[in-house]
């Protein structure tokens, strides 16, 4: 027999607190659709997605609709088509890019990611084909994503690519220039990149996996954050072990929902489970936050200092909590910090509490990196690559993964809003130092060599 | 071995387990199950007992009666029937429905009656009522077993359309969703 209080608690956690499951993600291999000939090549990707995806979201809906738990978001993830496409042009891979936009409308998922490319230690011809085709594939699709790994613990810092997707950056923001460079949010420059992300922009499909995979995001900051205050309520002098305890307790709530309807999605589309990626992602949506948990931990705004300290606890209790609640952990598991997509991010922005120097500093401990990190439209390429570099190399040098996706908004300067739409949201443009000034640094490329601890065999 | 199946009723206080137990060990029955609740200020016991050979129920409740009544306890005794032969219960799937809302007269009567007409059997129901229009104060929990062979959804829809004529926010879930984000 259930008693009241556990079904008085979900309900709360499902009306009023926006638990839900963000994405369930289905990871196809295109593998074995690889070739020369282009027109083959769209008719057997096409094919296979349809195949294995075709029943995705009719599935996870009649999940949703089973456990009462909304599953946000539908998406697909496809191995990197810089490798099945390595014999590809770059006009060629536009055009298997919207072969992919085009099965993502007809099985209608969200997003289909792995229009990606992995060149931490070097660029094969398929990867500056892809790289080449970013801006015109990401300003003439819809649902794309696109992902390009650049460093790695392992490899060091590509420094030719960090250049190269500092001018792909800029061009895509300016084919989308009357979307306020809208192309940018759906592209991330990775150091790192796991190989099973079920959240975009950075989905796709490893090298190393099987045929096809179901990974699960879940999210929940809101139940993070009422916890916290419900907490607090009845015990105002709760220290921050107890408050890491407690935020322990409610990733292992949130983790177990998002178990439950991967492995039940997985076995009714007989394919494999994978990992649940445990985030706190948030959306524009008020009471859906990572930022309002700074908040409540008692911080006038996230930016402030004690901001990193209280992201090192936060990130480090939604780990412990989750990894008991779920049989395989990965992805990125850990807090987002999207400033456009989190309203009370957004809000730490546009008063100057949050600037960019802090928030590279908050990628030190959190699981991700600068994300939907609006800046001026005039920050040159060089720019770009350098504040990628700095991003990459704490992902390096610290073993983790950390990623980039900046807009440069084009036309618009410091301090005006950029609005992206949609889960994507909408933000103050953050100034960024040295914006359109040059940088030789930057221009010297090579490769920044990989640390010492990656002499590990 | 005969059973009999007892319901104690009677304003809840201190001894109440205890004296029907001393009875029942006193008469040389075994309890085999027992469950018991309290509503509000109010005792609810039902006890499952296997009697000795040759005591009737009748005078098990004599018995219980002259121990009980003198408390101002009611009881109710009659045989136990065995159970179905196994297997004979349909293969189902347990869910959970809850409704907030307004409390009204009719309520369960309204909501119950569409949960019958599909042969759902109701396992476990709560309700609290505590009157007026906030929502959390009026609660019902009702838990089902819904047969295989009826389509769940088909049984939400027509019970969230009963929910909306009494303005009721009804959910409708698989238990396991509330084992599963509160038990390990």
């Amino acid at each position: 027999m259930l008693t009241q209080r556990e079904i008085v608690s979900t309900l709360e956690m499902l009306k009023n607190e926006n638990l839900d499951v963000r994405t369930v993600t289905l990871g196809v291999s295109l593998l074995d659709c690889a070739g020369s000939d282009l027109t083959q090549m769209r008719q057997r990707v096409a094919d296979r997605i349809c195949r294995l995806a075709g029943e995705l979201v009719p599935v996870c809906e009649r999940i949703s609709q089973k456990y009462g738990i909304p599953v946000v978001n539908k998406r697909v993830a496809v191995s990197p088509i810089a490798v099945v496409g390595a014999a590809l042009a770059p006009a060629e891979m536009v055009e298997l890019a919207h072969t992919l936009d085009a099965v993502a409308r007809e099985i209608n998922v969200d997003f289909i990611g792995g229009f990606s490319a992995l060149v931490e230690k070097g660029m094969a011809r398929g990867d500056r084909s892809l790289i080449a085709a970013i801006p015109e594939a990401l300003a003439t699709t819809e649902r794309l994503c696109a992902s390009v790994n650049v460093a790695s613990t392992r490899a060091g810092i590509n420094m030719d690519a960090v250049i190269l997707m500092g001018q792909t950056i800029k061009r895509a923001a300016g084919l989308t220039a009357d979307r306020d460079g809208a192309a940018c949010t759906k592209l991330c420059v990775f150091a790192n990149i796991p190989e099973d992300i079920p959240f975009m922009a950075g989905a796709y499909l490893g090298i190393g996996e099987a045929d096809a995979v179901i990974n699960v995001g879940v999210s929940g900051p809101g139940v993070v954050k009422k916890a916290i205050d419900r907490a607090l309520a009845s015990n105002p002098g709760m220290d921050l072990g107890d408050i890491s305890e407690l935020i322990k307790r409610t990733a292992y709530k949130v983790t177990r929902v998002g178990e439950l309807i991967g492995r039940e999605v997985a076995q009714q589309l007989q394919i494999p489970f994978g990992v649940v990626d445990l985030s706190l992602a948030p959306t524009p949506n008020v009471g859906d936050s990572v930022g309002e948990i700074f908040q409540s931990l008692g911080l006038l705004a996230i930016g402030v200092p004690g901001t990193t300290a209280a992201l090192a606890l936060l990130n480090d209790a939604i780990k412990k909590g989750g990894a008991f609640a779920s049989a395989r952990v990965g992805g990125l598991s850990g807090a987002f910090i999207p400033v456009s997509e989190d309203l009370n991010i957004s809000e730490a922005a546009r008063n100057g509490h949050l600037c960019l120097e802090k928030l590279e500093a908050m990628t030190c401990v959190c699981s991700v990196g600068l994300d939907m990190v609006a800046i001026p439209g005039d920050t040159s390429a060089e720019t770009l690559s350098a504040i990628m570099a700095d991003e990459m190399a704490i992902g390096v040098v610290n073993n983790k993964t950390t990623a980039t996706r900046l807009i440069p908004v084009p036309g618009k300067k410091a301090g005006d809003q950029a609005t992206f739409g949609g889960l994507m949201g909408h933000s103050t443009i953050i100034p960024v130092n040295n914006a359109a000034g040059d940088n030789p640094f930057i221009r010297r490329g090579g490769l920044i060599p990989a640390p010492i601890h990656s002499l590990r065999n | 071995m005969n059973k009999a199946i007892l319901s104690i009723l009677g304003r809840d206080r201190p001894g109440i387990v205890a004296a029907v137990a001393r009875v029942l060990f006193d008469q040389g029955c075994n309890i085999e199950n027992v469950s018991q609740t309290m509503l509000q200020n109010e005792f609810a016991g039902i006890f499952i007992v296997s009697l000795p050979h040759g005591l009737a129920v009748e005078t098990l409740h004599e018995a219980l009666f002259k121990r009980l009544s003198v408390v101002g306890l009611h009881v109710h005794t009659k045989p136990c029937e065995p159970p179905e032969e196994a297997g004979a219960a349909k293969p189902s799937e347990p869910f959970v429905i809850t409704t907030r809302g307004p409390d009204r007269k009719g309520l369960v009567a309204d909501m119950s009656q569409v949960i019958a007409s599909y042969g759902v059997n109701i396992t476990n129901l709560q309700a609290v009522f505590k009157g007026g229009n906030e929502p959390g104060d009026n609660l019902m929990i009702y838990e089902v077993d819904v047969p295989l062979t009826i389509d769940p959804q088909a049984l939400a829809r027509d019970l969230r359309a009963k929910a909306d004529t009494l303005q009721l926010d009804i959910n409708f879930q698989h238990r396991r969703i509330f084992e599963t984000l509160h038990r390990i």
